[in-house]
């Protein structure tokens, strides 16, 4: 093993289940060597709710990964999301100073600050704050604009704020395994990523995570992420709807929706039925095949119309050739891709892992986790970078010991 | 624009959540994780600290090394002895004791065996010998003070004079003015014992030093006439006799204060001054309840005999009963 061979823990506490992976980068390429997985508990939503229950499964999960990868990791990247996160967006210009009007690094980094000044309310902390491409003198730049001449800067921050008790909730639940925090990811960002290529996040892309308790969404425009936001409606409200329509138990519900739900009306016939276990056992029921489908169907409805509410203006067909692009373990209901297509008016598909992910992984349900996990491999190409500027004998021992 | 950046409002961001958590917030996995974070701390601040320490001990070996000094160093004799002392030994002494050769070097000496010789004497408590380069050696040394005399016979010689200390140590005395030793007591009662060739500390010297001590601080026209200091009952009464040069026999006892004794020795003293009825015993060692006892006065050449003076000293003593002293503040009488 080189001494530049580091682990990294990406950890997704969800409504549904807390995933935890580790990988081990070179410094060149990512292995994911450990997988754990736990049905969650006490996170409603997003947000955790019992902190007892909620430890309990994220440092299951976190155990097995480490004994999965025969590892210890000492800090993870953690998955944000939940329906306290909201964004804003907020944009500065400057007059260029140089009297040649070349652009400096100072221009650069006070119209960043200004961009990024704004007032929170109260008990609200921001969680990222994603950078939009610079403007100068009305002209796109996608990368650094230092060294160009003009007269105008201008950028704009997309800033994603959330609310400090339920963050702190998190990070806590983390801390309990004496692990550190080492980044906060939104749960869409990190998807959205795994399931879009450069070239559709260059020309506009929709992705959208629909997990059990929330659907995260981040809207790609010019390589960069525009919008996001997240709805507090996901894979979990479908159960529910035929809960109380079927009248049925939440896991009778989920039985049948995983087996016969789907985004969009099929069948013809109110007659035919379905069975709920389909096994002759006694007590076993049949439900009209249609029924379930109405539910189903409405609720993914409903669900696409509240995301493309919540984008408003900000998202069109046509500034989104890309389409819309669908991950989650609520993307896994049939045909809701062809419903995104229609809600959205514009092409929709069902996300895909990238080809060097590993079979076992390529569940939608794991995307989340990978992006994650890729965030964090980036974090550590750039803190890599800046240990080799400033490295040293004695900045390595500090670290040795601050990580303890 | 051109607002200032620095009235920029402060935004906060999810890092300034702390992340510690309380023990009793963590998991079991997570309460072990920790101690081992500790305990990785605590190994390795040993490491570090035992690695200081090897490269000390490493640079002071090599600092003591004859093979690691310049062939200079190694070849200079020794030119001077200095003596750092508290006490009344001199130099003389030290080159007797010490015995170096004269074509000794510095670097060739054994400050080990040189040590042994200084603390040989008993006269020495402590010793410490550095060299000092290029030629010179400084021997420091902390001497013992007498607080007593006593007559043994140390070896096959005839009995002489050790001085005491006050940690029991017997000596010879050594560089002493014969004028002070005159002033020490003689020690009684005591039983020696031999560890090799020397005396064995003499138990209760501790005891002995603090009631000589205070006397002669508190009480030096007492102590002048205090000649002899038995410890033949410290053992098993916890009580020193003092003999006086005129004859008194004085009971100290252990368990109380030694000033208060003193000072209602000084009282007694002072009330007894009549010479036709001398004090011969006093027992200070029953609390308040001090039993005397008076003699008669021995003849004094010139002086007219006793009973001429006081026709009732002529009588026999009869036995006087104990009386009371009222007790006596002693900080604030002395």
């Amino acid at each position: 093993m080189s001494s530049k061979t580091t682990f990294i823990g990406a950890v997704e506490i969800g409504t549904s289940k807390v995933t935890a992976l580790i990988g081990e980068y070179t410094g060149r390429e990512i292995a994911i060597i450990g997988c754990g997985e736990c049905s969650s508990r006490g996170v409603i939503k997003g947000s955790v709710v019992d902190y007892r229950a909620a430890t309990e499964c994220t440092h299951n999960a976190l155990e097995l990964a480490e004994r999965d990868a025969n590892e210890r990791i000492d800090h993870v990247f953690l998955a944000q999301t939940g329906g306290h996160l909201e964004g804003f967006y907020n944009e500065a210009s400057l007059n260029v100073k140089a009297a040649d009007n070349m652009i400096d690094m100072d221009d650069i980094r006070r119209v960043c600050d200004l961009a990024k000044a704004k007032e929170l309310p109260l008990g609200r902390m921001v969680v990222h704050n994603i950078r939009r491409p610079f403007r100068v003198d009305g002209r796109l730049v996608p990368t650094s604009p230092e060294n160009l001449v003009g007269q105008k800067l201008e950028v704009g921050y997309w800033t994603v704020h959330g609310q400090e008790q339920r963050l702190a909730d998190n990070i806590h639940v983390i801390r309990g395994f004496n692990l550190e925090v080492r980044e906060l990811v939104l749960s869409s960002l990190a998807s959205g990523h795994m399931v879009t290529s450069m070239e559709e996040r260059q020309n506009g892309v929709l992705a959208i995570d629909i997990g059990a308790g929330t659907t995260d969404y981040v809207l790609y425009r010019n390589g960069a992420p525009h919008a996001t936001g997240v709805a507090a409606v996901g894979g979990g409200h479908f159960t529910n709807d035929i809960s109380i329509g079927l009248r049925l138990t939440e896991s009778q519900a989920e039985k049948l929706k995983l087996r016969f739900g789907r985004a969009s009306v099929q069948s013809r016939d109110k007659n035919e039925k379905v069975w709920l276990d389909g096994n002759f056992s006694i007590g076993d029921r049949q439900f009209s095949r249609q029924a379930i489908e109405n539910i189903t169907a409405a609720r993914a409805w409903e669900l696409l119309e509240v995301v493309k509410k919540k984008l408003g203006t900000s998202f069109s067909p046509d500034s989104c050739p890309g389409g819309v692009v669908l991950t989650g373990g609520g993307a896994k209901l049939p045909a809701i891709s062809e419903c995104a297509s229609k809600v959205f008016g514009t092409s929709a598909r069902l996300g895909e892992a990238p080809s060097w992910v590993n079979e076992n992984l390529r569940d939608p349900g794991y995307h989340t986790a990978l992006g994650i996990l890729y965030y964090g491999v980036s974090a550590q190409g750039d803190r890599s970078a800046g240990a080799r500027r400033k490295g040293g004998f004695f900045r390595n021992v500090t670290r040795l010991f601050a990580s303890t | 624009m051109s607002k200032d950046t620095h009235s920029l409002p402060d935004t906060r961001t999810w890092r300034e959540i702390p992340q510690q958590v309380r023990p009793r917030a963590m998991s079991h996995e997570g309460r072990r994780r920790m101690a081992m974070g500790v305990m990785r701390v605590a190994f390795g601040a040993a490491v570090i600290a035992g690695v200081s320490w090897g490269a000390w001990e490493m640079v002071g070996v090599l600092r003591e090394n004859p093979d690691a000094m310049p062939e200079a160093a190694k070849s200079d004799r020794v030119r001077s002895l200095v003596l750092v002392t508290d006490g009344v030994l001199d130099k003389n002494w030290l080159a007797k004791t010490l015995s170096i050769a004269p074509d000794a070097t510095l670097m060739g000496l054994d400050l080990n065996q040189l040590r042994l010789r200084v603390l040989a004497d008993a006269q020495v408590g402590s010793a410490a010998i550095t060299r000092n380069f290029p030629d010179a050696l400084t021997v420091r040394i902390s001497e013992r003070s007498p607080v007593a005399r006593m007559m043994a016979q140390a070896d096959d010689s005839q009995p002489r004079m050790l001085l005491v200390a006050r940690d029991g140590i017997a000596f010879p005395g050594t560089g002493f003015d014969p004028a002070m030793i005159e002033t020490l007591p003689w020690i009684d009662g005591i039983r020696l014992s031999r560890v090799g060739k020397a005396i064995a500390p003499i138990e209760g010297m501790k005891s002995v030093s603090d009631l000589l001590g205070a006397a002669k601080l508190e009480a030096e026209n007492l102590y002048r006439t205090w000649k002899v200091i038995s410890l033949a009952h410290l053992s098993t009464d916890g009580e020193i006799e003092v003999h006086t040069r005129d004859g008194m026999k004085i009971t100290f006892g252990t368990k109380e204060d030694y000033l208060r004794q003193i000072a209602r020795l000084d009282l007694l003293v002072d009330d007894s001054s009549d010479p036709t009825r001398p004090l011969r015993e006093v027992n200070l060692a029953l609390g308040s309840q001090v039993p005397v006892s008076y003699g008669k006065a021995a003849p004094t050449i010139g002086a007219p005999p006793v009973s001429t003076l006081n026709p009732r000293a002529a009588r026999p003593q009869a036995p006087m009963p104990a009386f009371s002293i009222p007790r006596i503040d002693t900080h604030s009488e002395l």
